[in-house]
């Protein structure tokens, strides 16, 4: 019998032995060549992600109107599009396995990582013969770069902000064109809605990380950071991020204006907001498209203020989407990818055609032109598509005139340095404790996850 | 009787005759013996277990000891078991999984058993009340989660707190309450499990001899020595299997805290597999989620080989 053991032994072995090698012989590599390098009229073949799902067909059919149009200009280049987005718990497989589009979006939080990781290729010369590249919004730019060298374009941005319910507003009594500019106010504002309508005052999400996240937010609004600039030291335990806690803790327990439940994810809180169950919390200022075209809003109900400062606050947390690019691309695949980001979400700011064509064609299928975000070219290219656009502008902007006349004046803070998703996740359970519990102990909490977020820095 | 010399000839030559030589395989006679048959019909089941079980776990083996971010991997010895171990939510972790499993085992292990045993005695309704007692197990989790995530609401018009309320209770926080979550996420666990429960017992019980039952009613059983003394027993097999598998169901709890709290409030609902998957996909550190992996499924291994050395006894195999 030994030897009919042994034989199924023997072919184990050597089928791990063949799966090692298969396995060692993958891996991302840098391509070898430059943009000089690159035969922009040579055939080439991309994979691009993002295409927006049959969910949305709005969304998708714009995707494929340009699609049709970039492969009409560009016919040496076949685009091959995909539905992959990026999502944190399928990215690293994405990057392992190989199969990571030639060019893909993925959000502002992410882009360092990706750059210290080598998960990203640099762009930088393929982007130096653009004429509108040369005029992007430096502040959003530089969340791109790194040592003096460019990894992704900025293709949409954002400020935190205060979102707010226009009609809710009106029930309870207040003016939805003067909304809450200081911390009080929004607290007397939610006392108002929660006691005049049926809905909730104030939401703070508190699941996936989004609680840390909003909290962060909050801490930098009240005067503090919660890592310092070099990533080697927490700093959790501040007086500005217990004076949020303490705020929390007002309008949960004292006022009850929070609601009753306090297990809320980004999803969850779009639902409610949308619903009008909510009147107000803090998010991005880009949430018009989700909240009207996708979770159908009153677009006479969004609004959106700029975040309240406290005396001591430091400004507001920006965010956004980028275009990234695959490390294992040629030249010629990246020099078209980046053509095609060029086309899809530049060409409208350099040709007028192009502006209003696209925006008459959104218009009618219903997806938002014209609403509010932080522009990520620069303010006259920006106000020159503005002036093109106009007669299509589908969005009441006039309801977001403070936010979108200060947009450009509050300072931009970053998103905390390094591990920003480990110490949002670190700090949900913070909120959570504060939310849940009359007798939470702030500094406890604080401190406990102070240690937490601490070891994980050091940890590198 | 006189021993011959032939006998005792007959008895010494095998040992004193030259060994037999082996018989010499090559492939070819291999081949022509029908292995290359064998082998095409190991292949495909030989490739699919290799490339789906078997590699996986080579592969969760080598990354626990490196530090990877799939560019490049870093061997780092046994550094990501000790960072697991040092980790304060590990203790968090174990201690909600193993409540979590306790509670399960307490609350959710005798009930399909009754109900199957009830259901057993029904002659009439007996299939539709089994397959209406096994209808939550054809609903989707994910959406089964997040119905009960709905009645779980802890508003005072939440489906639970308004039925509380009709006696005069409530409202709870329900999955909002630190010490509430782990029974409630137990209570739907137990929900959505124990059709499957029912129709296994069921099974079971309609094998049990009914001469069994009869000859305890004329020493005078009655209903509950009956289940005492002829049911259980008979059931043995089937519920030390089935509590053995729960076992380490429970103590891979995922996707309930998951979708319904995160892990919240404040880690009340950590399990080890959600830890797991914090490593993962949140810190990115997949060192440290193949450690916490291996160990979970250490710890998995001992206890099943205590438990089946504890229950070697009452076996029936």
């Amino acid at each position: 019998m030994t030897h009919i053991r042994r034989r199924p032994a023997l072919a184990l072995a050597a089928t791990f032995t063949a799966f090692a090698l298969a396995a060692c012989s993958q891996g991302a590599g840098a391509p070898d060549g430059d943009a000089s390098d690159a035969d922009t009229e040579a055939p080439v073949t991309i994979t691009v992600g993002n295409m927006p799902t049959t969910e949305n067909p709005e969304l998708r059919a714009d995707f494929e109107r340009k699609l049709d149009a970039f492969t009409e200009a560009h016919p040496n280049i076949t685009i091959e599009p995909e539905e992959t987005e990026w999502a944190a718990d399928t990215w690293n497989a994405l990057i392992a396995g190989g199969t990571m589009p030639t060019v893909i979006s993925a959000p502002f939080t992410e882009i360092q990582s990706m750059i210290a990781r080598g998960q990203v290729a640099d762009v930088t010369d393929y982007l130096a013969d653009s004429e509108v590249f040369s005029r992007l919004n430096p502040s959003v730019l530089a969340v791109a770069q790194a040592e003096d060298r460019t990894y992704a374009i900025p293709t949409s941005a954002w400020t935190m902000g205060l979102l707010y319910n226009r009609d809710l507003f009106e029930q309870a009594g207040l003016d939805p064109d003067a909304p809450p500019q200081t911390w009080d106010e929004v607290r007397t504002a939610a006392q108002a809605i929660d006691e005049q309508t049926e809905a909730q005052g104030f939401l703070t999400m508190t699941l996936d990380n989004t609680g840390g996240w909003v909290l962060t937010t909050m801490s930098y609004a009240f005067g503090s950071t919660l890592e310092n600039e070099d990533a080697t030291e927490a700093t959790i335990v501040n007086d500005a991020t217990t004076e949020v806690l303490d705020y929390y803790q007002q309008l949960r327990w004292e006022d009850e204006t929070m609601g009753s439940n306090f297990l809320v994810n980004y999803d969850d809180a779009v639902q409610l907001f949308a619903s009008g169950q909510v009147g107000m919390f803090v998010q991005g200022a880009d949430n018009y498209t989700n909240m009207v075209v996708k979770n159908g809003m009153d677009p006479e109900h969004f609004g959106v203020a700029p975040l309240p400062q406290q005396p001591a606050g430091l400004g507001t947390l920006s965010g956004g989407n980028l275009a990234v690019f695959s490390p294992t691309a040629t030249p010629e695949q990246l020099a078209a990818a980046v053509a095609w980001v060029e086309f899809r979400d530049f060409l409208k700011y350099t040709d007028e055609e192009v502006a209003v064509s696209e925006a008459e064609a959104a218009a009618a299928d219903g997806v938002a032109v014209g609403e509010p975000a932080l522009p990520v070219v620069d303010r006259d290219v920006y106000d020159q598509w503005l002036g093109w656009v106009e007669p299509y502008i589908n969005v009441p902007r006039e309801n977001y005139d403070l936010y979108l006349s200060t947009v450009e004046e509050v300072t931009l803070v970053p998103e905390p340095p390094a591990k920003a998703q480990e110490l949002y996740n670190t700090l949900d359970a913070v909120v959570q404790g504060v939310l849940t519990r009359q007798d939470a102990d702030i500094e406890q909490l604080l401190q406990t996850a102070q240690d937490s977020f601490q070891s994980a820095l050091e940890l590198g | 009787m006189a021993v011959t010399d032939t006998t005792v000839r007959a008895a010494v030559e095998p040992l004193t005759a030259p060994p037999r030589r082996r018989r010499h395989r090559s492939p070819a006679t291999w081949a022509r013996r029908g292995g290359l048959t064998t082998l095409l019909f190991f292949l495909p089941l030989l490739l699919s277990f290799g490339y789906f079980s078997w590699w996986p776990i080579l592969r969760s083996l080598m990354l626990s000891l490196q530090q990877t971010n799939f560019i490049t991997s870093t061997w780092v010895g046994l550094a990501n078991f000790e960072r697991v171990l040092a980790d304060p939510l590990l203790g968090i972790a174990v201690w909600n999984t193993t409540y979590f499993s306790l509670l399960a085992l307490v609350v959710g292990f005798p009930v399909p058993i009754l109900t199957a045993v009830f259901l057993a005695e029904m002659r009439r309704t007996r299939g539709v009340a089994s397959a209406l007692a096994y209808l939550p197990v054809i609903i989707p989790p994910v959406v089964a989660v997040l119905l009960w995530k709905a009645f779980y609401n802890p508003g005072a018009n939440g489906l639970f707190n308004t039925m509380l309320g009709w006696v005069g209770l409530g409202p709870l926080a329900w999955l909002n309450d630190p010490d509430l979550v782990i029974p409630s996420l137990v209570l739907y666990a137990t929900w959505a499990g124990f059709g499957t429960g029912v129709i296994i017992y069921l099974a079971t019980l309609m094998t049990i001899r009914t001469e069994l039952y009869e000859a305890a009613e004329i020493d005078g059983a009655r209903i509950l020595r009956r289940f005492w003394h002829v049911t259980l027993p008979q059931m043995r097999g089937v519920l030390l299997i089935m509590l053995l598998l729960q076992l380490i169901g429970t103590f891979q709890t995922f996707t309930e805290p998951y979708i319904m709290t995160g892990g919240g409030p404040e880690n009340g609902s950590l399990t080890i597999l959600l830890l797991i998957y914090r490593y993962a996909f949140v810190a990115g550190d997949y060192g440290r989620a193949t450690a916490l992996s291996l160990l979970l499924a250490v710890a998995l291994s001992l206890l099943s080989a205590l438990y089946m050395w504890a229950t070697r006894r009452w076996s029936t195999s």
